[in-house]
């Protein structure tokens, strides 16, 4: 294909303004895929994601119209993945920025803008869901003049669902969206913008060739890691894989080359020949950070190995999960994860519940650090209970993050409220339109990990929408809360708080705790400490009457099917000293909110 | 021939209208069955093997030895005073008069609501051989009755006893439930003074269970945990009793009828020596039983069936089944243990073997101990028994 006919092009929009409906459109109406094949929305091949309607995997698709290839990079839609947008957006030269009619510019609107037009892209506004009773088309130009400089007239307006304005933007597509600019005799590079690990064919890697022609049988380097490795199939995509004898500079497609795990084959990573490397590679390679850690300790001790295996086996699809054993004198052993934020921690865990059959524990989400001791060294902390003594703490900063929140006017005092009160510094306010509203917070990434997203939602019934960077440490007021049962400290529960906030939260806790915490024989104590002094406490009270009633003739295996019940409860508990603990006894821990 | 002990039960499913804590197999509104369902019953009493293992031969010798097995009768339901003495008669009959027995010298007993049988037909009952009665009074509050769907109010009750009494029964049990939702400690203290001021033989004081499925159970909390035996405050308007309130209402049910000589002779079951129920006590001592109509259950030399639930599948069926030839085993060792213990005596220490850890184990916990060779619940035991039965099933 003459590479002045390719248009790669990525959709980019908030999560739930029609993405994934549009690609499905896009794909029918081109006859990518015949209407008996379509499942609905297509590109999201894991079930998780179906069912939650998100987009985890990036995936990428060809479309052949008008005598032009299409190559459509799907990406995903949350904050918590920005890096993975960035790398599919590296590959296209242009972007559907799609907004939903009825809601207007949205946080993830506004982060994928701003990332495409850092990437050169054309930008083809959509609007999309005009069919909805709700819709206001108009309203969202206005926006889009405000915020971006948009004309009215480079707009369009669709509804995915309904087919509108697909053919409108196909052809948008091919005028402005410029063809790829790259020789296919310079030599080669290649950008991994995806990686998938198959269980047959080993780690696939999507690539866009920007210069050079790649061709199976060759021998290639990955530049950021220096390893080398054969080609052993290349070809394109379209539902499937369909081996080709070369991918010329343009074009998209994927590659197998025998690499077993998804680290080798990094997302952002230039490919080149061994014995003709280019001079440097693309730019924009960005080794993954986690920002956000748990601990994930099975429930049954013998459990471990498999967890071991499942983590390692979502690792070969994962990059940016990390993990590493760990041992809680109140867990046993566990492993401390790594993921890029609060969706990506969710994720895992139902995972891992899921598709490996683990019963789990996790410990409150957590962040790093900085910890500066009074002998001046600095160390890295992501646990609590790896705290050190506080007498030897000099400083203590935390990861900090410029919020953006965009709202109708009208729940700015409440969004102003929550965000104060999780220690957010108010920065400034901007009217995207008359009526909606973008905040800018400085807020500390411990606050906004836990639940800060669902009470934002709430305060603002549903409208309000957040995203979020990391600008670097500052000091704050902390101490390690430790949370003791029965007078012993229970590792696992262990907090990092503000100190205005200790008490407020400890005896929150506690109560909490003492809600979820069974009956034993003897009282159980529950205690929130900073150092040696208590500051909140409640009593759990003991067990008084607990005998079944009535038992005749007819009754018995009927009781007898109850008491395995409560038996069974029982077992799901974790037995931490002489008190059973249940699980939503962490998760208590974990949604520590308000 | 073997005749091997047993205790007859026979259930009678039908009822006026639900009560709104009743999980038992019973129906409302079938009133009009009644008379085929006897009829069934009277086939299954002759077609059984336990009763009648070789009818022709009976019919030569024309002796009792069938019905020798029999050690006691007991009509459950539903509301069995529903029937009506001929009723009774026909079922009685098949065993007292058509092949001879001695079974009237058994324990006979009758669950009887208030409100379905006048003393008339109570003396009736009571001359068929009928010698024990067991009253559903549950409560003498009027309030309460009311929300638990009972047909009778308190004075009903009462009058209904003293017309037991005057037809002549002289084995009366009165059945009632504490921690209903709502119920404070002062008034299941003055229900608890009614019925032990009519001098009763025999009371059983149950806490209430909130069965899932009763209309009870729909009117409270729906996450109502398993687990956690503790109940919670609903915002349905109903007020479940706390666990402290129901120990400290069985706490003063013990000992204000072992004040008044009732003794306690199983969790929920308090009688005047001599009077306890035989027909239950062979349950807790894992006995045999034989059940007789819709939804019994039997249990005998170590297997268990049941007949189905529903009237009109084991009116068409009876007298046909041969289920005690596909009855599956019980799992004896573990419930000789688990009913055992109900009893506040024990069982003896033989039947625990293969279970000495945990047995030790509780006992070190202060929740069962040693008694002349028998192993029992201690009074901390009683009141967590649960916790003592887990280890064992």
């Amino acid at each position: 294909m003459d590479i002045g006919k390719i248009r790669n092009f990525s959709i980019i929009a908030h999560i739930d303004h029609g993405k994934s409906t549009l690609a499905d459109r896009l794909l029918e109406f081109t006859g990518t895929i015949e209407k008996r094949q379509m499942r609905e929305q297509v590109l999201d091949t894991m079930d998780l994601e179906r069912e939650r309607g998100i987009t985890i995997k990036a995936q990428a698709i060809r479309m052949e119209y008008q005598g032009y290839e299409l190559n459509l990079i799907d990406t995903p839609g949350h904050v918590d993945f920005s890096y993975e947008v960035s790398r599919s957006l590296a590959a296209c030269e242009g972007a559907l920025l799609l907004i939903d009619a009825s809601q207007g510019i949205e946080a993830q609107t506004l982060a994928n803008a701003y990332l495409a037009i850092n990437h050169n892209l054309v930008i083809i506004p959509v609007i999309n869901k005009i069919d909805l009773p709700n819709a206001e088309p108009d309203k969202v130009l206005v926006e889009l003049k405000n915020v971006f400089g948009i004309e009215k007239d480079e707009v369009i307006l669709a509804s995915a669902k309904e087919g509108v304005g697909v053919a409108e933007i196909l052809d948008a597509v091919i005028k402005r969206v410029p063809p790829p600019k790259g020789s296919s005799d310079a030599p080669l590079q290649a950008l991994i913008f995806d990686s998938h690990y198959d269980i047959y064919r080993g780690v696939i890697a999507y690539i866009r060739v920007v210069n050079g022609i790649m061709k199976p049988g060759t021998q290639i380097q990955m530049m950021g890691t220096g390893a080398i490795y054969e080609a052993i199939e290349i070809g394109t995509l379209k539902l499937g894989l369909q081996p080709k004898d070369e991918l010329a500079a343009g074009e998209v497609g994927y590659l197998i080359s025998g690499v077993k795990n998804v680290r080798e084959s990094r997302v952002g990573d230039t490919i080149t020949y061994s014995k003709n490397p280019a001079k440097e590679a693309l730019p924009g390679y960005q080794p993954i950070k986690p920002m956000v850690f748990c601990g994930f300790y099975p429930v049954n001790p013998g459990d471990f190995e498999h967890m071991k295996d499942a983590l390692l086996k979502l690792q070969l699809n994962d990059a940016a999960l990390t993990y590493e054993p760990e041992t809680s004198a109140a867990l046993g052993f566990g492993f401390r994860c790594g993921f890029l934020g609060l969706l990506h921690l969710e994720i895992i865990q139902e995972r891992l519940e899921r598709e490996y059959g683990l019963d789990l524990v996790a410990t409150a989400p957590s962040v790093i650090y900085r910890i500066t001791k009074t002998d001046k060294t600095e160390i890295l902390i992501d646990n609590p209970s790896s705290f050190p003594n506080p007498a030897e703490i000099a400083m203590i900063e935390e990861p900090f993050l410029k919020l953006t929140v965009f709202t109708p006017a009208e729940y700015v005092g409440k969004i102003m409220e929550l965000s104060i009160d999780k220690r957010g510094e108010f920065k400034g306010m901007e009217y995207l339109d008359p009526t909606r509203v973008m905040l800018t917070f400085d807020i500390p990434l411990s606050e906004v990990i836990s639940e800060f997203h669902d009470q934002l939602k709430s305060c603002s019934r549903g409208y309000a929408s957040m995203d979020y960077e990391f600008i670097g440490y500052k000091p704050s007021d902390l101490v390690k809360m430790d949370i003791l049962l029965n007078q012993e400290p229970v590792d696992a529960l262990a907090l990092i708080v503000h100190r205005e906030k200790a008490y407020y939260k400890g005896k929150l806790l506690a109560e909490k705790l003492k809600d979820v915490l069974p009956r034993h024989q003897f009282e159980v104590p529950i205690q929130a400490s900073i150092g040696n002094k208590v500051i909140a406490r409640e009593t759990k009270p003991a067990m008084r009457k607990n005998v079944l009633a009535k038992c005749y003739g007819g009754d018995i295996t009927r009781k007898r099917k109850l008491l395995e019940k409560q038996k069974e409860g029982k077992k799901r508990m974790k037995r931490i000293g002489s008190v059973d603990v249940p699980q939503e006894a962490f998760m208590a821990v974990l949604k520590l909110g308000t | 021939m073997l005749s091997i002990p047993f205790g007859l039960y026979i259930h009678i499913p039908f009822c006026k209208k639900k009560c709104a804590y009743c999980d038992f197999v019973s129906y409302a509104n079938k009133e009009t069955l009644i008379d085929s369902y006897v009829e069934a019953l009277v086939n299954e009493i002759k077609a059984s093997p336990l009763l009648f293992p070789s009818p022709s031969k009976m019919e030569r010798s024309g002796t009792s030895e069938s019905s020798d097995g029999v050690r006691s009768i007991y009509f459950g339901g539903g509301t069995p005073t529903l029937l009506t003495p001929p009723h009774f008669e026909k079922i009685l009959n098949v065993l007292i008069t058509d092949y001879g027995s001695r079974v009237t010298d058994y324990e006979i007993s009758v669950e009887a609501n208030p409100g379905t049988a006048d003393k008339a037909k109570l003396k009736a009952l009571r001359q068929l051989g009928i010698n024990r009665l067991s009253i559903g009074m549950q409560s003498f509050n009027d309030k309460h009755l009311k929300t638990h769907g009972r047909i009778h109010d308190g004075r009903t009750a009462i009058r209904f006893y003293e017309d037991a009494r005057a037809a002549g029964f002289d084995n009366i049990n009165l059945d009632l439930i504490f921690a209903l939702p709502g119920q404070t400690l002062e008034e299941w203290k003055s229900d608890l003074q009614t019925a032990i001021d009519l001098k009763p033989e025999h009371i059983s004081a149950y806490n209430l269970i909130i069965e899932e499925g009763t209309p009870l159970w729909h009117l409270t909390h729906p996450n109502l945990q398993i687990t956690d035996y503790g109940l919670r405050v609903t915002d349905h308007g109903l007020r479940i009793t706390s666990e402290d309130e129901e120990a400290a209402m069985y706490e003063h049910t013990i000992a204000t009828l072992t004040a008044e000589s009732y003794k306690q002779y199983e969790i929920s079951n308090f009688s005047r020596p001599g009077y306890e129920c035989h027909h239950n006590i062979n349950y807790w001592k894992m006995g045999n039983w034989l059940g007789i109509g819709a939804a019994a259950h039997s249990h005998v030399d170590g297997k268990i069936w049941a007949n189905p639930n529903c009237i009109e599948e084991y009116i068409m069926d009876a007298g046909r089944r041969q289920p005690d030839k596909t009855g599956t085993p019980a799992d004896e060792k573990r419930e000789a243990i688990f009913m055992g213990l109900r009893l506040l005596d024990g069982l003896p220490e033989e039947k625990f073997t293969g279970f000495e850890n945990e047995l030790n184990g509780l006992i070190a916990e202060g929740l069962l101990e040693r008694s002349g060779g028998n192993i029992r619940l201690t009074r901390k035991g009683l009141m967590l028994g649960n916790l003592v039965f887990e280890k064992f099933i």
